[in-house]
């Protein structure tokens, strides 16, 4: 882990890509999480990160979110 | 924290529904491995000869990819306001040319444009070359998707340094399982990368799904020279030459002997038309350019 460090550098997503991006496993919409910098498949309660500004969009590198309280938005292990 | 194939996939349920009956038994070039290891390989491939990719496809082809890319930009003949998906583009040729294709359009229309406006006034004349010139490609776009990191940071780092950042994006995704949604291109391309790919009839299925009706589906890869004679000079050149060069400019003889064997191995023109079809494509037609030694297949969603 410790992608909630390199989110300081980290390029923003190209904002019309949002248009056409989806999970790849299910083709359903994503929420562009600007905190950890990842789009969130909220159905599948998973994360694909985004790298150096290029979304990675592949289910291998996708991480599970937890569902946790709606206080901080702090990085699971 | 992140590990790999976290979400638990039944693979062997899913080979089955995918009706891979053929077995696991795939080539890499002309060795025999599993489906598994033959992405593997195939990643370690690109992984190792990115940055060194731009300069081997000039050697080897002694710059005539280039025409060949050219070809298939005049044959799409894009218009300003185009979705461009360009998959397996890594390092941006595709997307480039694209790009520079839409803009000279768009530069055209605009000059025809105030050309009919005899009677404007310099204000007005300023005033549209400003609106316009926020504008230089028309609302063209293209996505470069691409399964290879490295490839695509190279690309990145090409668009940087030619100064491409308007209407371009990149994705790390699969072509066999896309993640975009449904009709949302005009165009999808895959220019040298369908050879690459494994399941070469999901990665159609999915083409099929992201083009918008209407929408057209261009794939420019290495195919079959018929003709006896030149075919015999194509096989030396490619088995004698290609490794060599490899070697000598990459440092890596076996990733381009992968590339001449894989060559070999692809289906040929009627084939992949064949294969295009099954994927639901009408209008699905191919050009041989140098008697076969590369192929531009098309295909329209209707």
């Amino acid at each position: 882990s410790g992608s909630g460090s390199g989110s300081a550098r980290a390029q923003p997503l190209e904002p019309s890509l949002l248009r056409f991006l989806v999970c790849p496993l299910s083709k359903r919409p994503l929420r562009y999480e600007e905190a950890t910098n990842e789009l969130i498949n909220e159905e599948l309660g998973i994360a694909y990160p985004i790298i150096d500004g290029i979304p990675n969009m592949v289910p291998e590198a996708a991480r599970r979110t937890h569902k946790k309280p709606p206080a901080e938005g702090s990085e699971q292990p | 924290c992140r590990c790999r194939a976290l979400l638990s996939r039944p693979a062997g349920a899913l080979r089955a529904r995918r009706g891979l009956a053929a077995g696991p038994e795939m080539h890499f070039g002309f060795q025999t491995v599993t489906e598994e290891e033959r992405r593997e390989k195939i990643y370690q491939v690109f992984e190792t000869v990115a940055k060194k990719y731009d300069v081997m496809n000039d050697s080897m082809t002694l710059g005539i990819h280039r025409v060949w890319k050219d070809i298939l930009m005049h044959k799409m003949n894009p218009c300003p306001g185009t979705l461009l998906l360009d998959v397996a583009g890594g390092t941006g040729d595709i997307a480039f040319r694209f790009i520079n294709y839409v803009r000279s359009v768009r530069q055209r229309q605009l000059q025809r444009k105030l050309k009919h406006h005899q009677n404007l006034s310099w204000q007005e004349i300023f005033e549209s070359y400003q609106k316009d010139k926020f504008n230089s490609l028309g609302d063209s776009q293209v996505v470069v998707c691409d399964i290879n990191r490295e490839m695509l940071k190279v690309g990145k780092q090409k668009a940087q340094h030619l100064g491409y950042s308007e209407g371009l994006s990149w994705v790390l995704g699969n072509a066999e399982e896309l993640p975009f949604d449904d009709e949302k291109f005009d165009v999808y391309t895959i220019a040298f990368g369908i050879r690459n790919v494994t399941r070469i009839d999901l990665a159609l299925q999915e083409a099929y799904r992201v083009l918008k009706p209407g929408g057209r589906f261009l794939c420019l890869e290495f195919s079959h020279v018929s003709n006896p004679l030149l075919s015999r000079l194509y096989d030396l050149y490619s088995f004698q030459v290609i490794p060599v060069l490899g070697e000598v400019i990459a440092g890596d003889w076996k990733s381009y002997q992968y590339l001449v064997e894989s060559i070999r191995q692809f289906p040929p023109q009627e084939e992949l038309k064949a294969m295009i079809e099954d994927a639901g494509f009408f209008k699905v037609d191919y050009e041989n350019l140098n008697f076969g030694i590369v192929a531009i297949h098309s295909g329209f969603k209707l």
